[in-house]
């Protein structure tokens, strides 16, 4: 099949998903822009986003592409989606202080920006990041079970899906994280 | 536990690099903060951009992994009528991506009331940074896949995980470098 595949089928396949994905991306971009932007520790707090959002690629898409390939190859059961849950927490809370002590550090020696205490840029991503993928998780999951039943493979079909969710929710949380720690 | 182990092992590193590369990407954003403040469509659809050349990107990295080990690809860093035809199909892809993109996004400006200023700019400054970095991160990613390849390596194991992070950094960093030159 990958051997007869033309230009025109690419475009066919790979089109579709990605205007999902934009169009998830792009609600996310609306509220970095009109709720993100105004808040007075902005150029703080733009500094941990990408981060936060470059992992929903490295931590949420292997999760997805973990539990696609045990339904494909029918090892999936109860006892590995927890294990690849663990795995997933606890590689998105070691990943996230990290994101929060380097942020410190480059506050600290770069930007000079003394507006919220520094244990904040620790706690942001931390809750952030574990608001959004534990909406994450389940829905790739089931997304991945209805695909496999209805017969689609869920590799193709799941992950430009779980982009746009993904990007919207890791901004939603960010957001969300920022009032509950009354971030000015 | 084995596989938490398993996943964790092999997971671990590679998620710190990308990590830090993310907060170099936050750092060139936090540095630009005036040109955020003059061009908020940039903050709108920098998200979609780089889940745009991500999503292109991962795709890439898929199809050579497959070409390799079917053999529809050989070891070897040489032109050929599978590469040729992919790279035609990813760039038309991108083309037609980039323009719904921006459509859907400047609609979405307009309906939430956000700042459109010299869209003429904006547009062939976006349009040029996705071509620039699909370029280059084809010819990068087809020698990487080679080499790992060659090494006994699975591509898709090193290479997805790294470009996500790789094309946020890079395109904030040539979008501001070139609203920096032209304007």
């Amino acid at each position: 099949m990958e051997r007869q595949d033309s230009k025109g089928k690419i475009i066919r396949e790979v089109y579709p998903s990605e205007v999902v994905s934009i169009i998830g991306s792009l609600a996310a971009g609306i509220i970095l822009t009109l709720l993100i932007l105004p808040f007075q520790t902005f150029s703080i707090l733009i500094i941990i986003v990408p981060a936060l959002l470059s992992l929903r690629g490295n931590i949420s898409g292997p999760f997805i592409a973990r539990s696609s390939r045990d339904l494909i190859i029918g090892v999936f059961d109860f006892r590995n989606w927890l294990q690849n849950v663990a795995a997933t927490y606890a590689l998105s809370i070691i990943t996230s202080i990290l994101i929060g002590i380097l942020a410190m550090i480059l506050n600290l020696t770069v930007f000079k920006l003394f507006i919220i205490p520094h244990y904040l840029l620790i706690l942001i991503p931390c809750i952030s990041m574990l608001m959004s993928i534990s909406v994450s998780m389940p829905t790739s999951t089931l997304l991945n079970y209805l695909a496999f039943k209805f017969g689609f493979d869920p590799n193709n079909v799941v992950n430009p899906l779980m982009t746009a969710v993904d990007d919207f929710f890791s901004v939603v949380s960010f957001y969300l994280t920022l009032i509950l720690l009354g971030v000015p | 536990m084995d596989y938490f182990k398993k996943i964790f092992k092999e997971s671990i590193v590679i998620v710190l690099i990308s990590s830090i590369i993310g907060l170099f990407s936050g750092t060139i954003l936090s540095s630009s903060e005036e040109i955020l403040y003059s061009f908020p469509i940039i903050l709108l659809l920098l998200p979609a951009l780089n889940s745009l050349i991500g999503d292109i990107a991962t795709v890439l990295v898929s199809r050579l992994t497959t070409h390799l080990f079917i053999g529809s690809i050989s070891p070897k860093i040489e032109k050929s009528n599978r590469l040729i035809e992919d790279f035609y199909g990813l760039l038309l892809t991108l083309c037609i991506s980039i323009f719904s993109l921006l459509g859907i996004g400047y609609l979405f400006a307009y309906f939430t009331n956000v700042q459109i200023v010299n869209p003429t700019l904006i547009i062939t400054i976006l349009i040029l940074t996705m071509i620039i970095l699909f370029l280059f991160l084809f010819v990068f990613l087809f020698i990487s896949s080679i080499y790992l390849f060659n090494k006994g390596k699975d591509p898709n194991n090193f290479l997805i995980p790294i470009i996500t992070s790789l094309a946020d950094f890079l395109s904030p960093t040539l979008i501001i470098l070139f609203i920096i030159l032209f304007t």
